[in-house]
């Protein structure tokens, strides 16, 4: 009798076969993804996708003899958790039945579900007369790509507690919660077997020795993800500013000055005019003040379009303050502020300026500043400019991109050092 | 026809059950075609367990929501009714026990109560836990068998797993509850022969005897 039973995808009409019918109960299309419910004599669609999971090391079909026994890969499942990410491959024998092998940090390791459960606390137990001892604290681990055929109802997103015991490079693993609690024996394989057996070519060398390991369950996979997590940050942030410099624009300037009144606001000064030749750009305006102290100048710009007369409306300050205390001298604020208009439509734009300055704690009274017959001013030069680029959304770009491979990097830091 | 003390018999060719009456046969029924599967049991079947040889002679398939499992009927020449249960690519060999319905948990549960996963039961100084509940209907048969595998038949069946593969099985179906006392196996431990060929894999050294 055959034993691949021969379907057909019902979201894309892939021919697919079952090969372990009668057990397998899921099955994701290798064409499109869908998760197929093949339980049943009927194939029915329990979730379509229109994208088939990918990079896995060992596809479903691949056939390769471990420990004597051959083993046809059904199923892949890639799960993470907090910041470590994994390979699991269900591997089948009629005659044998179900085991594991699991790809994390380019080492392999196989797995074999017991049924004689190992006994004891959440720190040891015993196994076959061996005591195994608590590696890492539990953890949650997500199910984020699935590939081929299991024997439950597997799906993205599925979650699992998970804890691991070692003893020498064996590890046993407890998965599960309520009811059902699953132990898998896991032994280490060296790539070379796998990649014999399987017929593939070897992995690269490791590029970090992790000796000793510092958590060698199934779930740990940090040193050598960090040169690919910071090669794609940078990359990516590269890219971003590269994308920013083409769809800038061209620049163009106009400037004046503006002496800003204390206790009243001079209002309607125009700086000049600028001219938004794209659909859209940035415009930024700058402001800057010299030599005053113990000032501040609030900054209202008003940029209104020729054609329309609507306006776009930004605040800025300039400010600067300075002082002794206990802690001896100190200084303050900036005399320069810059302030960022997004989004500026195409068409011709006068910039307009309101200016008032304020003096800390008070307004300079006409006695202080000794020029009783003219009120005091800050002069303050302003700049517009159109072209600019939003080096804050860059710079909160770079932040958030290397934020997860700075962490992964202390984590591992704190692995290495803290146990 | 190889034992007399199995009331009902399918047909590998019509799939008709039929139920034995002393010299009669009774046709009652068609059963379901069933499913196709790998499983390297078939009719005929041999085990070698505690000094017994257990041969297969039917077959039960069972579905639930979530997939589904076969039941092989042994006979051991001497009467018991033994069964070999097998999910997920391993087996649970059991036999019936009718003492134990006299258990309190199992006399609840035979009047219709309910157990719940995790609950806790102890046979002979062992305690066992419910690691599933499911309800299952029979999805065909082959073979001969002690009861009527007729589309519709249903079952609730939970499982108790024990430190060391110790097994307890209880179902409850129309005619009542049975209590199933055994171990959890891999395949190669039965010492089994006379597997079923399966194109594209060739039996493993270790299942040869």
């Amino acid at each position: 009798m055959n034993a691949v039973r021969n379907i057909a995808c019902p979201n894309c009409g892939g021919a697919l076969e079952v090969r372990a019918a009668g057990f397998s109960v899921n099955l994701a299309c290798a064409y499109c993804g869908s998760l197929l419910d093949v339980s049943r004599p009927e194939v029915v669609l329990i979730e379509a996708h229109d994208k088939a999971a990918k990079g896995f090391r060992l596809a479903p079909g691949a056939r390769g003899t471990l420990f004597d026994v051959e083993w046809e890969t059904v199923g892949a499942l890639r799960r993470r958790d907090l910041g470590y990410s994994w390979e699991e491959y269900l591997l089948f024998n009629p005659y044998a039945g179900y085991r594991w092998l699991v790809l994390s940090d380019r080492e392999w390791q196989f797995g074999t579900m017991l049924l004689d459960l190992p006994e004891g606390n959440d720190d040891t137990v015993s196994w076959r007369g061996e005591r195994f001892t608590r590696d890492g604290d539990a953890s949650t681990s997500e199910t984020t790509a699935v590939l081929g055929e299991f024997y439950w109802r597997v799906r993205a997103g599925d979650t699992v507690e998970a804890m691991l015991y070692e003893r020498g490079d064996t590890v046993l693993s407890r998965e599960g919660g309520g009811g059902e609690v699953n132990w898998t024996q896991l032994v280490p394989v060296e790539d070379d077997v796998i990649a014999q057996a399987f017929g593939l070519g070897r992995l690269k060398a490791h590029r970090a020795v992790r000796e000793p390991s510092p958590s060698s369950g199934s779930s740990s996979s940090t040193a050598n993800d960090l040169p690919t997590m910071f090669g794609l940050a940078c990359a990516a942030i590269v890219a971003l500013l590269l994308a920013m410099v083409l769809i800038s624009g061209p620049v163009e300037r106009a400037s004046a000055s503006i002496d800003a009144p204390f206790a009243a606001t001079r209002e309607g000064v125009r700086i000049g005019t600028l001219t938004v030749r794209r659909p859209w750009q940035f415009v930024t305006v700058t402001a800057r003040g010299t030599d005053f102290d113990n000032r501040w100048v609030d900054l209202d710009y008003s940029l209104v379009d020729r054609a329309t007369g609507q306006s776009m409306d930004g605040y800025g300050i300039v400010e600067h303050y300075s002082g002794r205390d206990s802690d001896g001298s100190w200084t303050e604020g900036s005399r320069k502020g810059t302030t960022l208009l997004g989004r500026v439509p195409r068409g011709t734009y006068d910039l307009y300026v309101d200016a008032s300055a304020h003096g800390w704690p008070s307004d300079p009274s006409p006695q202080i500043s000794g020029w009783s017959s003219l009120p005091e001013t800050v002069t303050v030069s302003i700049e517009a400019e159109t072209g600019s680029l939003p080096w804050g959304n860059w710079w909160t770009a770079a932040v958030l991109l290397f934020a997860f491979p700075c962490i992964a990097v202390w984590r591992q830091y704190r692995e290495e050092n803290g146990r | 026809m190889r034992s007399a003390a199995l009331p009902y018999s399918t047909c590998a060719y019509c799939q008709s059950l039929l139920l034995r009456d002393g010299l009669e046969l009774q046709d009652i029924g068609k059963v379901a075609v069933l499913p196709p599967d790998v499983s390297p049991i078939q009719l005929g079947t041999s085990l070698r367990v505690e000094g017994l040889t257990l041969t297969v002679v039917g077959r039960v398939r069972w579905g639930w929501d979530n997939g589904s499992w076969n039941e092989w009927l042994l006979d051991a020449g001497d009467g018991s009714e033994r069964w070999l249960g097998e999910a997920m690519g391993a087996f649970m060999l059991t036999a019936a026990r009718a003492d134990l319905r006299e258990l309190p948990m199992i006399q609840g549960f035979a009047t219709g109560g309910e157990i719940a996963v995790g609950a806790r039961l102890t046979v002979e100084g062992i305690t066992l836990v419910a690691i599933d509940r499911k309800e299952a209907r029979c999805l065909g048969s082959e073979g001969e068998l002690p009861f009527p595998t007729l589309p519709g038949r249903s079952m609730t069946n939970i499982d108790f797993r024990g430190p060391n593969r110790e097994a307890v099985s209880l179902q409850r179906d129309a005619r009542g509850a049975s209590v199933w006392l055994g171990y959890y196996s891999d395949l190669a431990s039965l010492a089994p022969a006379n597997l079923r060929t399966i194109e594209g894999w060739s039996i493993p050294r270790e299942l040869t005897r």
